[in-house]
C-alpha cells in the first residue's frame, strides 16, 4: 500500500512539472516569444503577440496547476508527519512560491478584465516575472530538500538548481508554443513536445527518487492509508480521463485562422 | 506570535470563504439557467448564463488564491496539527484535493474555455459538474473543520490520535447539520448578489429591464429557499452542538458574533420570504422603484452572516485546534520565529487583500457593464473583431 502511494505522489509532482510546467516556461518567455513571432513578421501588435501566447496555454491552465494542489493534499494525507517538516524547513522558500503563484494566477485571470492598454500590459508583466519566481523557487525548493533541508536554502547550490529548473521549463515552454499555434502543418512539433515534456520532469524526478525511502518511512498508518486508498484510487481513473478530455478538446487547431478568431478569456 | 499566526489563517480563512461563499452560491444558479437555455433554447437564458457565469467565473480567482494560501499554511504554521492528528485530519483534506478539487479545476477549464468548442449538451455537463465537485469539496472541508470541533471517530494511541471509524468522521454531529447550513448560506449569498445587481440596473433604468427582471425574481425565488435552509439547520445545529461543545458561545466574541448573525439571518428570511417573495406578483418588485435601493444595501448583509458564522463556530473552539485533544498554543510549529511569521503575515495578507479589492472592483464594473459586453462565452464575430489577431 505504501508503494502504491508513492507511486501516486510521484506521478502527481512528475505530472505537475510535465504539464504546468509549460504555461510556466511560456510565461517566463512571454517578451521573447512575442519578440520572436514580431521578427517573423507575422502581423500585429507587440500585445496582440502576448495575447496570443497567453490564449495558448489558457484552457490547460486550470487543468495543469491542479496537479500541485492534489501534490499539497497527498503530502498531509500520505505523509502527514513529513509535511509540517518539509513546509516549515523550507519556510521563505514555500512563501516566495505560493506569493509567485498567486501573482502569476492573478496575472492570467485579471488581464482581460479591463480594456485600458497599460492594465493588460501590467498584468503581463506579473505574469513573466511570477513564472520567473514559481520557475526559481522550485529549483530552490528541490535542492534543499535534497539536501536534507539546510537553514540557507538560497546558496549558490539551490540557486543553481533555479536555473536548471528555469532553463527546462523555459526550453518546454517553447515547445509547447510552437505544438500549438503552428496547427498541424507542422508534424514534428508533437513529438518534441513530449520530449521537452521529459526534459521538464527530470529535474523533480531525480530529487524524488533521492527522497522515495524517507518517504517510505513517514506513511501514514496503515488504517489511514486503506481509507485512501478505498475512497481516492476508484477516482483516479476519472480524474485522468477529464484530462483526457481537455487536451482532446482543446488540441491545435487544424486550420489555424478559425481558432483565432476564438476569443479567450484568459 | 501565536496571536499573529492566528490572526493570519483567520484573515486567508475568511477571506476564502467570503469568495467560495458566492461560488458555490452562483454554481447551481447558472447551471440551472444553462439548462433552461438547452431545453427552451431561449436566447435571454444563454445571455443569463454567460452573464451571470462571468461574475461567478471572476470571482472564482480569488477562491483558488486564498485557498491556495491556506492549504499549505497548515504545514507552515501548525505542523502540530498534522504531528499529532494527520493520520484522521489528512484523509478528508487529500480526499477533498485529489477527487472533488481536482475534478472540478478541470471541468472549469473546460466550461470557460469550451464555449462554442464543445457540443452544447457536453458543455451543459461541465457546469454541473463543476457544481456537483464543489460541493463535494465543501463537504470533505467540513468533515475536516468538524473533526476539530469534535474528534469523532479518532482514538488516542500514544502521543497521537489514531483514525479508528471513518463512518464516525463522516456522520460527525457537529457535520451533519452544519452542511446544509452552509449550502443554504451559499445560496442565500448567491440569491442577495443576483438581487442586489438587478435592483441597481432596474433602478438605473438601463436598457436592460427584461433581463433584470427575470433575474431578480430567479434570486427572489432562490433566496427565500437559501435563507430558509440557512435558518432550520441554523436552529437545529443547537441540539447537536450543545452536547459536545456545552461552553462554545461562552466566549464574549463567539456569543457576540452568534447573536449577530442570527439577527442577520432572520431578518433577512423574514424579508424574502413574506416581503420580497408576495411581491413577484405580476412582477410588483421589479416596478417598485423605491424599493430598489434597499434591495441593494442588503446586498452585503449574507457576507457578513457568513463571517460572523465562522467566527462563532471557530472561537467557540479556543483555546482547542482539535476540541478536548490539542490546544491551538501546541499546534504551533516548533521553531517559527516572530520574524518569519511576521513576513509571511505581510506576504500572504497584503499580496491577497490587494487583489481581493481588485476583484471585488472587477465584480462590479462587470455587473454596472450589464450583459451586453461579457466576455465569457464571446463568439468573436467578424463584426465584433477587427482583426483576427486582435480577437483572440
Amino acid at each position: 500500500m505504501e508503494i502504491i502511494w508513492l507511486a501516486v505522489f510521484a506521478a502527481l509532482l512528475i505530472g505537475y512539472f510535465a504539464l504546468e510546467g509549460f504555461d510556466i516556461g511560456v510565461g517566463m518567455l512571454l517578451p521573447v516569444l512575442s519578440r520572436a513571432s514580431e521578427r517573423a513578421g507575422e502581423p500585429g501588435t507587440p500585445q496582440a503577440h502576448r495575447d496570443r501566447l497567453v490564449a495558448a496555454v489558457a484552457p490547460f491552465v486550470l487543468a495543469n496547476e491542479v496537479w500541485l494542489v492534489a501534490v499539497a493534499g497527498a503530502l498531509i494525507g500520505v505523509y502527514p508527519s513529513l509535511e509540517g517538516e518539509v513546509l516549515h524547513g523550507l519556510y521563505p522558500v514555500v512563501v516566495a512560491l505560493l506569493v509567485s503563484w498567486v501573482m502569476r494566477d492573478a496575472g492570467l485571470w485579471f488581464r482581460r478584465r479591463l480594456d485600458g492598454a497599460r492594465w493588460r500590459a501590467f498584468w503581463d508583466a506579473a505574469l513573466c516575472a511570477a513564472s520567473w519566481g514559481l520557475a526559481l523557487t522550485w529549483g530552490v525548493a528541490l535542492a534543499s530538500v535534497v539536501r536534507g533541508l539546510p537553514a540557507n536554502p538560497f546558496d549558490a547550490l539551490g540557486l543553481l538548481y533555479g536555473a536548471v529548473v528555469a532553463a527546462a521549463l523555459a526550453v518546454h515552454g517553447r515547445a509547447f508554443a510552437a505544438w500549438r499555434l503552428s496547427g498541424a502543418d507542422e508534424p514534428g512539433t508533437g513529438r518534441r513536445l513530449a520530449l521537452t515534456a521529459a526534459l521538464a520532469a527530470l529535474p523533480v524526478a531525480v530529487p524524488l527518487a533521492v527522497v522515495a525511502p524517507t518517504l517510505l518511512d513517514h506513511s501514514a498508518s496503515p488504517a489511514a492509508l486503506n481509507v485512501l486508498s478505498i475512497m481516492a484510487l476508484p477516482v483516479l481513473p476519472i480524474v485522468l480521463a477529464a484530462q483526457v478530455w481537455v487536451w482532446r478538446t482543446f488540441g491545435p487547431a487544424r486550420d489555424p485562422k478559425t481558432a483565432a478568431r476564438l476569443p479567450s478569456f484568459f | 506570535m501565536l496571536d499573529l499566526a492566528r490572526l493570519q489563517f483567520a484573515v486567508t480563512g475568511s477571506l476564502h470563504f467570503l469568495f467560495v461563499v458566492l461560488t458555490l452560491g452562483l454554481a447551481p444558479l447558472v447551471a440551472i439557467m444553462q439548462t433552461r437555455h438547452l431545453i427552451s433554447g431561449k436566447p435571454v437564458f444563454e445571455r443569463m448564463t454567460r452573464f451571470w457565469g462571468q461574475i461567478y467565473v471572476i470571482n472564482y480567482a480569488l477562491g483558488i488564491f486564498t485557498g491556495l494560501v491556506m492549504e499549505f499554511q497548515f504545514g507552515l504554521s501548525w505542523s502540530g496539527l498534522t504531528h499529532f492528528a494527520g493520520d484522521v485530519f489528512g484523509a478528508p483534506l487529500a480526499l477533498e484535493t485529489l477527487g472533488a478539487f481536482f475534478l472540478e479545476s478541470t471541468f472549469l477549464g473546460l466550461w470557460i474555455f469550451g464555449w462554442n468548442r464543445l457540443p452544447p449538451r457536453l458543455h451543459l455537463a461541465c457546469i454541473w459538474l463543476v457544481t456537483l465537485t464543489a460541493y463535494a469539496s465543501a463537504y470533505w472541508i467540513m468533515v475536516a473543520n468538524s473533526f476539530l470541533q469534535h474528534p469523532a471517530g479518532a482514538a488516542r494511541q500514544g502521543d497521537h490520535l489514531a483514525l479508528t471509524d471513518f463512518g464516525a468522521l463522516l456522520l460527525n454531529p457537529s457535520l451533519v447539520m452544519a452542511v446544509p447550513h452552509v449550502i443554504g448560506a451559499a445560496l442565500f449569498t448567491g440569491s442577495f448578489v443576483m438581487i442586489g445587481a438587478s435592483a441597481w440596473h432596474l433602478f438605473r433604468r438601463t436598457p436592460e429591464q427584461e433581463f433584470f427582471r427575470r433575474s431578480l425574481r430567479t434570486g427572489v425565488v432562490w433566496g427565500a429557499v437559501g435563507t430558509t435552509l440557512t435558518v432550520g439547520f441554523g436552529y437545529a445545529q443547537f441540539g447537536v452542538v450543545g452536547p459536545i461543545q456545552p461552553e462554545k458561545f461562552d466566549d464574549p466574541l463567539a456569543g457576540g458574533a452568534l447573536g449577530f448573525m442570527i439577527l442577520i439571518g432572520q431578518l433577512l428570511q423574514l424579508v424574502t420570504v413574506f416581503a420580497l417573495l408576495p411581491l413577484l406578483f405580476r412582477d410588483l418588485l421589479a416596478r417598485f422603484r423605491w424599493l430598489h435601493p434597499v434591495l441593494m444595501i442588503m446586498t452585503p448583509l449574507p457576507f457578513v452572516a457568513a463571517i460572523l458564522g465562522w467566527l462563532a463556530r471557530e472561537v467557540g473552539r479556543q483555546p482547542w485546534l482539535v476540541y478536548g485533544e490539542l490546544s491551538v498554543a501546541d499546534a504551533m510549529s516548533p521553531g517559527l520565529t516572530p520574524g518569519m511569521i511576521t513576513f509571511s503575515f505581510v506576504a500572504f495578507v497584503g499580496v491577497l487583500g490587494m487583489l481581493a479589492v481588485v476583484d471585488y472592483l472587477l465584480i462590479a464594473r462587470a455587473v454596472r457593464r450589464g450583459p451586453g459586453q461579457v466576455a465569457l462565452g464571446a463568439r468573436g464575430d467578424a463584426d465584433h473583431a477587427p482583426a483576427p489577431a486582435l480577437a483572440l
